[in-house]
């Protein structure tokens, strides 16, 4: 069974584009477009890792991952944290709220397939 | 819309996504680069780069070359990987013609290339780069792995690495040399100071010295042991408005002399105060003569008392009594050290005075009676 990867971002090139590099690597990929609703497919997927942008509309990357580490359901899946606020603060506020890495954009798509096998295993 | 139109258009935007994709890589890695290379020096931004470079492509070498408008000629300022022994200047012709066109050159087959041949390397590739104002040089790649080819993708990511760098190496460069132009004024007023006395000649310079012997065992990094330097070497230009017949007065100072003699670290510091970017430097001579128990000039106490000022108290007191003065033959090089040591947590910072103790050792190649000295520390 190849692992699963839940990506969450409202930008489709993002999505689009991690999602080819990731299947060619030979990971099961999950994309989502809105944060809303998003805990109920995180719960049916039961992904192995999940890539969560900040910056999204009603529901922020923040309150979900909140969300998600407070569920004892899911809360052991790891968060890699994306993007495009760089502040050392922003990233203590980020790391505060249970995400596992902080990844800022523009990011490299290759660094970021590594360190996601890195944490999962391929 | 029809199956085969849906299923084109998804390869188109597959095709597309990935070609983006490459774009927001090199993207990123430009990103990534900018903010390594912000405040590096030159030769750093070069070794940023080269490691990039070998990290991203794999070759056998990576080297910059920078050219020389004086003696239009190219040298090897860095590389990376195995030893880059050939010499630019044997090559200067294609090294020059890449550089004018601004454009790179690849040379797959070196040995069948009749200019080249006699290059050590199989295959070349020669990136020029340029900052704003100046065509600055030539990045060689040498001996891919595994293919002789270099792609045009590669090629582009090298220059936007190499264009990239140029502009900060090019800012760096602006910035040594301000740096030294900087250096050079205050050398100049130096030594307009010291030509007024025969018995300070001299000091200053060897107190930079000790300074930066003393900085340099305290693991201070080449940022701090350049401001140390400006500090070193401004550290008495406050004696300018010393009276020369207190200077170069033979014999024992009176009271009142000795007072005047006491202002110069406020005077200096005074002089200096238009230099409103140097605050450390000025809070440094200000203090230079406080002692580390409080019992200075100003009474400033510890680490009240500026890192760079705890420094220049040492090395200042050690120039002094290893100098004849008008009043006094030179204490013999043990007396000078003991006399220190003596009065660290007084007079001085024992943690300076432990830097001062390695740098003595190190530099006169002095055995120091180790343990009598220490147990006072």
């Amino acid at each position: 069974m190849p692992k699963k990867v839940m990506v969450i971002d409202d930008e489709p090139f993002i999505l689009m584009m991690i999602e080819d590099k990731f299947k060619r690597a030979g990971l099961d990929v999950v994309t989502l477009r809105e944060s809303k609703g998003a805990m109920e497919v995180i719960k049916r997927e039961k992904p192995d890792l999940i890539i969560l942008d900040w910056m999204m509309p009603e529901v922020s990357g923040i309150d979900l991952c909140k969300q998600i580490k407070t569920d004892p359901e899911v809360s052991s899946i790891p968060i890699f944290m994306l993007t495009a606020k760089g502040q050392e603060d922003d990233e203590k506020l980020g790391l505060s709220c249970g995400a596992d890495r902080y990844i800022t954009k523009p990011f490299s798509p290759r660094t970021l397939l590594e360190v996601v096998l890195e944490r999962i295993g391929s | 819309m029809r199956e085969s139109e849906v299923e084109r258009l998804r390869e188109d935007l597959l095709a597309t996504v990935r070609e983006l994709s490459s774009t927001y890589e090199e993207l990123s890695l430009l990103y990534k680069l900018s903010e390594e290379f912000t405040g590096l020096g030159v030769e750093e931004i070069c070794d940023v780069m080269l490691s990039e470079i070998t990290s991203l492509i794999d070759v056998e070498t990576a080297a910059v070359l920078f050219w020389d408008e004086d003696t239009e000629s190219f040298f090897l300022i860095k590389y990376a990987g195995q030893a880059c022994d050939f010499s630019p200047s044997s090559y200067k012709e294609i090294l020059c013609e890449s550089m004018h066109r601004q454009r790179p050159t690849v040379v797959c087959k070196v040995h069948e290339n009749p200019v080249l041949k006699e290059m050590p390397f199989r295959s070349v590739l020669l990136i020029p780069f340029k900052g704003k104002k100046k065509r600055l040089g030539v990045l060689l790649i040498a001996n891919k792995r595994g293919s002789d080819e270099f792609f045009s993708g590669e090629i582009k990511l090298l220059q936007s690495i190499a264009s990239l760098a140029g502009v900060f190496i090019e800012n760096a460069l602006l910035s040594e040399q301000m740096h030294e132009f900087l250096l050079g004024a205050i050398k100049a007023f130096v030594k307009a100071l010291e030509s007024t006395s025969a018995w300070t000649a001299g000091h200053t310079e060897r107190v930079t010295e000790y300074c930066i012997g003393i900085g340099k065992m305290m693991g201070l990094s080449s940022e701090e042991i350049e401001k140390l330097r400006v500090c070193a070497l401004l550290h008495d230009i406050g004696k300018i408005a010393t009276p020369n017949e207190i200077l170069n007065k033979p014999g024992k100072l009176e009271e009142n002399e000795w007072a005047e003699i006491r202002r110069h670290p406020l005077v200096g510091s005074d002089i200096l105060s238009e230099m409103t970017h140097y605050q450390d430097v000025i809070q440094c001579i200000r203090y230079h003569h406080e002692h580390y128990d409080g019992s200075g000039i100003v009474g400033l106490k510890g680490e009240e008392i500026p890192l760079f000022a705890r420094i220049l108290a040492v090395a200042d007191a050690f120039d002094a009594m290893t100098s004849d003065r008008p009043y006094r033959s030179r204490l013999p090089l043990d007396s000078a050290v003991k006399e220190i040591v003596a009065n660290s947590g007084s007079q001085f910072d024992p943690q300076v005075v432990r830097a001062f103790l390695r740098w003595v050792r190190l530099t006169y190649r002095i055995e120091l009676p180790e343990s009598e000295l220490y147990s006072q520390l």
